[in-house]
């Protein structure tokens, strides 16, 4: 790990043979960077090297859908997009409900290329755009840390994010996600804000905004920056921290940054219209008031107008707030989703909204979790925060606010250990710094004068970063002894050593698999690939109409019409709550209640998932019960989970699972036929039973395909002309159909003409 | 042979000239295209096998001719019976001494809705003697599935609708046809006698004095599970390097043509039993020159993990399987690539080089291809092309492609043929001429550009280009 070996040079060795130890000192920067990028990229490419440069899972598969569409189509045909091939039969405004900042920046990257020449497949820079950008991020984190103490501390900070498990769980080749690119985002933001505060400079605030846009372009997580800013800027304000740099480049800030937000199609209004925003312009307005107020009070610094600041801005946030409340009764201002309800009650989910918490990623956060996607830096950032809190300045306030709200944030949400991670390597950054910095300095009283001169004679780009002598750490040089130096840095550089250890060992193991190829391996150690979810998707793409209906639970939509190329009726963008749970109540229906279901969506095929052939425990039937929650969130007249479960409250396939369970679509769909897998044939090895009801026929479906391993169904809802029949003689077929038949088979396609009534012996007729 | 110029890269006055020429032959042929059928000749035997084994029906004719005439032949006529005439894909004969013979599509007055092709003897026929010739043909989609539909189970019946006699417009002496089906069980054919039925053949004859163009329809009706794949379409890129290597790449869009698939599929069946789905394909096998390496089998949506290669001594073989088996009317499309090093195709003295590849390669045993489009890409700064063709191809428009590093783009030759057989397999030569002193040209332009980024680091780095002097670090 190139982290420890080159980042001790810059604080120990300042002083040696060499006479341009700036230059030196930019070398080694250069070097580590460069390093880091390398080593955060070759890490993340398990994926790529053990199966294929391919898309993974689900989100990155309609990302890479729209960004294909763009790079064909051009930009603005891209936000005009109307997909008819989602949520039949409501489309949907792929333009209008994106975040095309992903899109963009691989689209940009392809129209480069191509423009000097480089003929790259759209996939391969979607596939090999996050570690790209993981380099990116450990170079914006290298420039934030820099600026919150020093360019060692900001080099260990890029090394630690370059490779650290929670931020290449999201950033693995092939996971083509928004957050890939977004945390390059928030960091860069995070350092140019920064800076901004510093400097008091429009310029940097303006900078500030630019990355700001970029980053509401990207990823819904820039709500996290608009409110954390502000919450830094109204601290500081408390603090009686208010300066006019500060107030310059929050202004600036707020203002363009705002405008600039409301030019993302999907965010529109929302930054003056919902209550997510509306801390940073309460913080805006109370920046003003305290502003002029101050400016009241420097006419007249003789004291009497001392408590009237106090209390006008007092006043000025009691009205600020009261003014968001009844606004927000007013319904002027939209009050806070369902999403963001469910970061301040965990439970709130459960109750509300079952889509949300059908999610594994919206669970809260084990303890295991934060050790396994953070290591040794889960316990050296308290360090680094104390570090930063004694020596507290404008930008420490910010970092620790950052790292205080990014923990409590992370605690809740899985998904959200994201944000954690950077301020987490940013701290740990500065404590590994700090110990090193304390163990390695030579007992020189000279070392701190030239410190003070490096940052004088700096003249490239780096020259910039100003540098902050780190002097209460000095002071304490005095304790160590003779051996307990050597002995530290030994240890520390064990820790290290097991942090790169852990890293690549999490990123190759729990976070590189593309999750749509399975490998399994045999006892020789062979390895056996199990394709089924490609060979489906492909046999749906060849050899259904183009226009066939697939129904499936919505975690495969985005993958059927990314590889399938067919219409989906629900998917990953879960905007539509009762469409899902009509597809729900469908699956939890018995098949004749699911068929006047499926052909008032005129379902074509049902796509099932069924893990029992092989032991995969991600399959519908496990996902069931949330399937029949949502239903019975939207329908419950029809639907209710009890019914599902046996007496006792269990969920069981078996014999003695309940009637209704037995009965259902999802239950028929998964185990008809199925007579293969375990020793007895037909025992499922998912949940280790015998299936309870066996042996069954279908009469409103067959069964279209089924894979190798069983592991995805594809069955055709028959037509009603299909099913049903009173069996006809030959010689009496033949007379009656010559006409007829082929009048209906030539618009059945088109839907049209599905409501004349056809008459089927012994059926209830659709309900219209 | 027949040559063909690219006419599209302008200022080769060279070649223009070529051009104006070959097209003043080809106009004269295409009028001279008349013959009239000669009494002189007659047809002493013919033994005629019809081999209906695979999806394609190839029929191996040994024609026995008479110049029964005084003045010595030099060619004669083959004509194609109505029923096969829009299935004919392939037509080849040999003399005696296995010399393969030049054919010339033409026609006959009085005959318009008869396809003829006259055959160019290389030795004359004296009046009075005799000579043996091999005539080779192949049919495409003259196998109809009947019934056109089956269940997963049901076995694949087709239906052959061919002449029961050797269609000529000679009088035919004796003759005798060989019906190959390699299966026992024919649920009909036609029965003139003499006939009878051995093993898997069908033999129909001696027929004797059969007059010109007798047509008499012979229909058999039997159990074929063979592969019905039918290529429907093959785009063939080959990208030359004259750094050492070709990169072949063939996008293949294949489909199962036998008897659709009716009614349900069943996973369980195929599972268990592996003669369920007799007619579907799970795997074929697709050979592809020795030296090929690198091969990737891949579609839109990846990798296709179901595949084997194993390298023989003259050929690779790959066993590919699609990523699901192949019923009747099934779909599947793939791309398939590989490299082979440029010496073993490419020739050269001085500037002037010579490329020999194959039109098309093998894809499937027996395939039949519906469309072929062939793409070659020379490297750049290639002029004087000329192309040679071993038998008659559509030209398309030469474009112009952009890769790594180009600035002129690389010269594009394709060109286009319909319904193809194995036995189109045959190398096209294409001629060329190349400075040497080019190649260097893309090692100049990357280290010209790194030349010229580096200098301007230097440049930047030592010029202060700020309007002020920096001040003093801020301090809080």
């Amino acid at each position: 790990m190139p982290t420890t070996a080159a980042a001790k040079p810059v604080n120990g060795h300042n002083q040696g043979i060499f006479h341009n130890t700036t230059g030196f000192s930019t070398l080694i920067t250069v070097t580590v960077l460069t390093l880091a990028w390398l080593a955060g990229f070759a890490s993340r490419l398990f994926a790529v090297i053990r199966f294929e440069s391919i898309i993974h899972e689900f989100d990155p598969w309609f990302n890479y859908r729209s960004t294909a569409y763009m790079v064909e189509h051009g930009f603005y045909n891209f936000l005009n997009w109307f997909d008819e091939r989602a949520w039949y039969p409501l489309g949907r405004i792929v333009g209008g409900t994106v975040y095309p900042g992903l899109m963009l920046t691989s689209g940009t990257i392809h129209w480069l290329l191509h423009a000097l020449n480089i003929p790259i497949h759209i996939r391969d820079i979607c596939v090999f755009l996050a570690p790209v950008f993981s380099g990116l991020t450990a170079i914006a984190t290298y420039l934030l840390t820099s600026e919150l103490w020093s360019r060692g501390a900001g080099l260990f900070a890029a090394c630690f994010i370059a490779i650290v498990p929670g931020y290449s769980s999201r950033s693995v080749a092939g996971s083509y996600d928004n957050e890939g690119i977004a945390i390059f985002a928030l960091q860069f933001t995070y350092y140019l804000w920064l800076k901004s505060v510093k400097s008091g400079s429009v310029f940097w605030s303006i900078c500030t905004a630019l990355s700001y846009f970029y980053m509401v372009s990207a990823w819904g997580g820039y709500v996290f920056i608009i409110n954390l800013i502000p919450l830094h800027v109204f601290v500081l304000l408390i603090m009686g921290r208010f300066s006019q740099r500060l107030f310059v480049s929050y202004t600036v800030f707020y203002i363009i940054g705002l405008v600039f937000s409301m030019q993302i199609p999907f965010v529109g209004f929302q930054p003056i219209r919902t209550s997510e925003h509306m801390a940073a312009s309460g913080v805006f307005a109370l920046l003003m008031v305290v502003g002029a107020l101050k400016y009241l009070h420097s006419l007249n610094p003789k004291g009497e107008w001392k408590q009237l600041l106090v209390l006008g801005t007092l006043v000025a946030a009691g009205a600020v707030f009261l003014a968001v409340v009844a606004l927000t009764y007013m319904g002027v201002i939209a009050p806070w989703s369902g999403r963001f309800y469910s970061l301040w009650d965990t439970g709130y989910a459960k109750i509300h909204i079952p889509i949300i918490a059908s999610v594994s990623e919206h669970q809260p956060t084990t303890w295991s979790s934060f050790f396994f996607d953070l290591h040794v830096l889960v316990c050296t950032f308290p360090v680094g925060l104390w570090y930063c809190i004694k020596n507290i300045n404008d930008e420490r306030v910010f970092v620790a606010l950052y790292a205080i709200s990014a923990v409590y944030f992370a605690g809740v949400m899985v998904r959200l250990m994201l944000t954690l991670t950077p301020v987490v390597c940013v701290l740990s950054g500065i404590a590994f710094s700090i110990i090193l910095e304390l163990v390695l300095r030579e007992d020189d009283p000279t070392q701190a004068p030239v410190e003070t001169e490096e940052s004088k004679n700096l003249y490239d780009k780096a020259g910039k970063v100003k540098k902050r002598a780190p002097e209460p750490v000095q002071t304490q040089d005095q304790g160590l002894g003779l051996y307990a130096r050597p002995g530290t840095v030994i240890a520390f550089m064990i820790l290290l050593m097991l942090f790169s250890v852990h890293c690549t060992w999490a990123t190759s193991n729990a976070y590189s698999s593309p999750s749509i190829v399975l490998a399994s391996y045999g006892n020789d150690g062979s390895r056996r690939i199990l394709d089924d979810f490609r060979e489906a998707y492909g046999w749906l793409s060849q050899n259904t109409a183009e226009d066939a209906r697939i129904m499936s639970w919505w975690d495969y939509g985005y993958q059927i019409a990314g590889m399938g190329n067919r219409t989906t009726l629900v998917d990953n963008n879960t905007w539509n709550n009762s469409h899902i749970a009509l597809v729900g109540k469908a699956m939890a229906s018995n098949e004749s209640a699911a068929y006047e279901i499926m052909s008032m969506l005129d379902v074509d095929y049902v796509l099932v998932i069924f893990g029992g052939a092989i032991g995969y425990s991600g399959d519908d039937i496990n996902k069931f019960i949330w399937m029949v929650r949502i239903a019975e969130g939207e329908h419950p007249k029809d639907i209710h989970e009890a019914d599902y479960f046996t007496e006792r409250g269990e969920y069981r396939i078996d014999a003695e699972g309940s009637k209704t369970m037995l009965n259902c679509l999802m239950y028929k769909l998964s185990y008809y036929r199925y007579d293969s897998g375990g020793s007895p044939p037909g025992y499922d090895r998912t949940r280790n039973a015998m299936p309870g009801n066996r042996g069954f026929k279908l009469t409103y479906l067959e069964e279209s395909y089924t894979t190798e391993h069983w592991l995805v169904r594809i069955y055709r809802v028959k037509k009603r002309d299909e099913f049903n029949r009173p069996r006809v003689p030959i010689s009496k077929r033949t007379i009656s159909t010559s006409n007829s038949i082929s009048k209906k088979t030539s618009k059945r396609r088109k839907g049209l003409l599905k409501n004349k009534p056809t008459v089927v012996k012994g059926k209830k007729m659709r309900l219209e | 042979m027949i040559v063909k110029m690219s006419s599209e890269i302008p200022a080769r006055n060279k070649m223009r000239i070529c051009v104006v020429y070959l097209l003043f032959i080809f106009t004269i042929c295409g009028s001279t295209n008349v013959d009239t059928v000669s009494s002189d000749i007659k047809i002493k035997n013919v033994d005629r096998i019809i081999d209906c084994s695979s999806q394609l029906v190839k029929t191996t004719s040994k024609i026995t001719l008479e110049n029964s005439g005084k003045a010595p032949i030099k060619s004669f006529l083959l004509a194609i019976e109505n029923v096969l005439k829009d299935h004919i894909s392939f037509l080849g004969v040999k003399d005696s001494h296995n010399k393969d013979l030049r054919l010339i599509e033409t026609t006959v007055k009085g005959y318009d809705y008869i396809k003829f092709y006259r055959v160019e003897l290389k030795d004359a026929i004296n009046a009075g003697s005799s000579s043996i010739l091999t005539a080779e043909s192949v049919f495409t989609k003259a196998l109809q599935p009947y019934p056109t539909a089956i269940t997963q189970q049901e076995d694949q019946l087709v239906k052959f609708n061919g002449n029961l006699y050797f269609f000529s417009p000679y009088y035919v002496i004796s003759q005798k046809t060989n019906v190959i089906l390699n299966t026992k069980s024919v649920e009909s054919f036609t029965k003139v006698k003499p006939f009878s039925q051995l093993d898997g053949t069908l033999i129909f004859g001696t027929y004797s004095n059969i007059g010109p163009f007798t047509e008499k329809e012979l229909s058999v009706h039997f159990k074929n599970n063979s592969p019905f794949l039918t290529v429907t379409r093959v785009e063939r890129l080959i990208e030359v390097s004259h750094w050492g290597n070709i990169a072949v790449e063939e996008k293949i869009e294949i489909e199962h043509t036998g008897a659709k698939l009716s009614g349900p599929f069943s996973r369980y069946h195929y599972q268990q039993d592996h003669h369920s789905g007799p007619a579907s394909v799970r795997s074929y096998k697709t050979l592809l020159p020795a030296s090929a390496a690198d091969v990737y089998y891949r579609d839109t949506n990846g990798n296709i993990s179901t595949s084997n290669m194993k390298v023989k001594k003259d050929s690779v073989e790959l066993d590919l399987r699609p990523r699901y088996p192949l019923f009747g009317g099934w779909k599947t499309h793939y791309t398939l690539g590989y490299n082979v090093p440029s010496y073993e195709y490419v020739y050269h003295s001085g500037n002037e080089y010579l490329l020999k590849m194959r039109v098309i390669d093998h894809i499937v045993d027996d395939m039949q291809v519906d469309e072929l489009v062939t793409k070659v890409i020379l490297p750049e700064g290639v002029h004087n092309i000329k192309i040679n063709f071993p038998y008659s191809i559509t030209k398309l428009p030469d474009t112009l492609h952009y890769t790594y590093l180009d600035t002129q783009g690389r010269p594009v030759i394709s060109f286009t043929k319909k319904n193809i057989v194995e036995n189109h397999i045959q190398d096209f030569q294409l001629r060329y001429t190349f400075p040497t002193i080019i190649m260097l040209r893309e090692p100049l332009i990357v280290v010209g550009s790194l030349y010229a980024l580096f200098l301007c680091v230097i440049i930047y780095v030592r010029l202060d280009f700020s309007i002020h002097k920096p001040e003093h670090a801020h301090k809080d």
